[in-house]
């Protein structure tokens, strides 16, 4: 038996599972799957949705059988260089999730085929654009069945992107502690009642949670059809479509129009920032309170791949829309980021185990988290020295207009929060490789290189 | 691999037959009824086209 790892997330599905080999990541198809996979390769389906890039390509090889009792076939999948879930999107990621689903639902029926789950936890975004990455998913359609991933549908597309558009607040967040998607029940409970006047409220949420809530287990000898199901199908398409998240102005979304921060200001940064990079050969970086991603832009142009993150949805759905292939935005705190979730803490890795870059940015980041969040200098070092291997910040001092804002309302406790220290603190862990003030005002910015 | 937890794993959804089963009938109605709606509206737009050209006339 050849030294292979299983995903932790691919135990659940026994048509097969992922598992790696040599840092690469193949798939097992098991036998039990055998006749629906030559159906979805036979029958046209794979070959029009990858001609789409609606889902991964992939490669059957010989190379590596990882389990021989139910080996069927073994495929070497494109790698996705980064792995996203639904709790770390922004709106328009997750609303875009779910139409590509329900794309790939279509063309399944189209070919016979119907998918058998529904979760953004086979969708990953690769150029900026949803992709769809579970091979194993396609089965052959009974007409005479509805469609058994329909409530899986709802809980983890509809209903988040439902709450978010009544709501107008992220919900996304709360899918850590669903990780089956938001229940019908809660989700009833929460919707405002204004929600009550939409027909697809009303049919996908609040029927279906009384016809749930009462039918027990009955699912004997339903009456469906093809033109049925594509009436909902379609139906829940229209939805989603139709809803937006909120369109309220963000704390942050004007930062660069409307702060104190000049555009001269930007310009001279600009300047240093992009000489900075042009000595760096990184193939790929990411940017630590991205916010509309100027910078990250910056770094796109260069050919980087960036992930772009924030606290700030909004601003992230504006990175989000501008189509840059070479950034991946997504929504985090920095200073709470995902956690490891799933059984036994393993199917979804925390943020920084997944996500590995050759250099990280901080840019007017610190001050926000030694400042608005009590985080020292000392485990902040020691923080950035485990996640990167080269480092550019800016260090924003007390004396900055954004430092006495955020002192004006609360006790200076930060001492130490100087110049000097920041150094000699840092250097502890990192080399300085190049320091400059940015003209005309007192913010520096560092190039570090790990120790 | 006992059948047993096969269908536990392709069968996440049943509960949801049946709520399928009533939004499609619900969806049909309304589809039902909003193809008659059209064939009404359209019964009258059309007469109201057809008045036009006369007011065209009238107009030149």
């Amino acid at each position: 038996m050849p030294d292979t790892i299983t995903h932790p997330a691919s135990f659940r599905d026994p048509s097969g599972f992922v598992f790696q080999w040599n840092n690469t990541y193949y798939r097992q198809v098991n036998k039990i799957y055998a006749e629906d996979y030559n159906l979805l390769m036979g029958s046209g389906l794979y070959q029009h949705l990858l001609g789409k890039d609606h889902i991964i390509s992939h490669t059957e090889t010989e190379e590596i059988i990882a389990e021989p009792a139910n080996w069927y076939k073994t495929l070497k999948p494109f790698q996705v260089p980064f792995i996203t879930y639904p709790y770390e999107w922004c709106f328009d990621q997750l609303k875009d999730a779910a139409l590509l689903t329900i794309k790939i639902l279509k063309a399944s029926l189209d070919h016979g085929m119907i998918i058998k789950d529904a979760t953004p936890y086979n969708i990953q975004f690769v150029n900026n654009r949803p992709i769809f990455i579970d091979t194993l998913s396609f089965e052959r359609y009974d007409a005479n069945k509805p469609w058994v991933a329909y409530r899986q549908f709802c809980n983890m597309f509809l209903f988040p992107l439902y709450l978010e558009h009544y709501l107008k607040t992220d919900i996304q967040k709360t899918l850590i502690v669903y990780p089956d998607g938001i229940p019908v029940d809660i989700t009833s409970k929460l919707l405002p009642l204004k929600s009550r006047t939409s027909i697809g409220v009303w049919l996908h949420v609040y029927l279906q949670n009384t016809v749930t809530r009462n039918a027990g287990a009955a699912k004997d000898e339903v009456k469906f059809n093809k033109r049925k199901l594509l009436n909902l199908v379609d139906h829940l398409e229209t939805t989603i479509k139709n809803l937006k998240s909120r369109s309220s102005r963000s704390a942050w979304k004007n930062y660069y129009a409307e702060t104190i921060i000049s555009k001269k200001y930007l310009q001279a940064k600009e300047k240093i920032f992009r000489k900075l990079i042009d000595e760096q050969e990184v193939a790929s970086a990411l940017d630590l309170g991205a916010n509309n991603g100027y910078f990250s832009g910056i770094l796109a142009e260069k050919g980087i791949q960036v992930i772009a993150v924030d606290d700030d949805s909004r601003s992230i759905c504006t990175l989000y829309e501008s189509h840059n292939k070479n950034i991946l935005p997504l929504v985090m705190d920095v200073a709470n980021p995902s956690p490891s979730t799933g059984f036994s803490n393993a199917e979804r890795p925390d943020f920084f185990e997944r996500i590995k870059t050759d250099m990280i940015v901080a840019l007017a980041l610190i001050h926000h988290l030694v400042i608005g969040r009590n985080i020292s200098l000392q485990v902040l070092a020691e923080w950035f020295n485990r996640i990167s291997k080269k480092l550019i910040i800016e260090f924003v001092p007390r004396e900055d207009e954004k430092v006495q804002q955020m002192l004006a309302s609360r006790k200076d406790v930060f001492t130490n929060y100087i110049e000097s220290e920041f150094e000699s603190i840092f250097s502890r862990y990192f080399t300085i490789k190049h320091k400059q003030t940015v003209p005309d005002t007192k913010r520096t910015i560092y190039l570090m290189e790990k120790r | 691999m006992t059948i047993a937890s096969i269908l536990l794993y392709v069968d996440p959804g049943s509960g949801s037959y049946l709520v399928q089963v009533i939004i499609a009938a619900v969806l049909g109605a309304l589809f039902y009824f909003k193809t008659a709606w059209w064939k009404i509206k359209s019964f009258f737009t059309r007469k109201k086209k057809d008045a036009h050209p006369k007011n065209d006339n009238l107009n030149a």
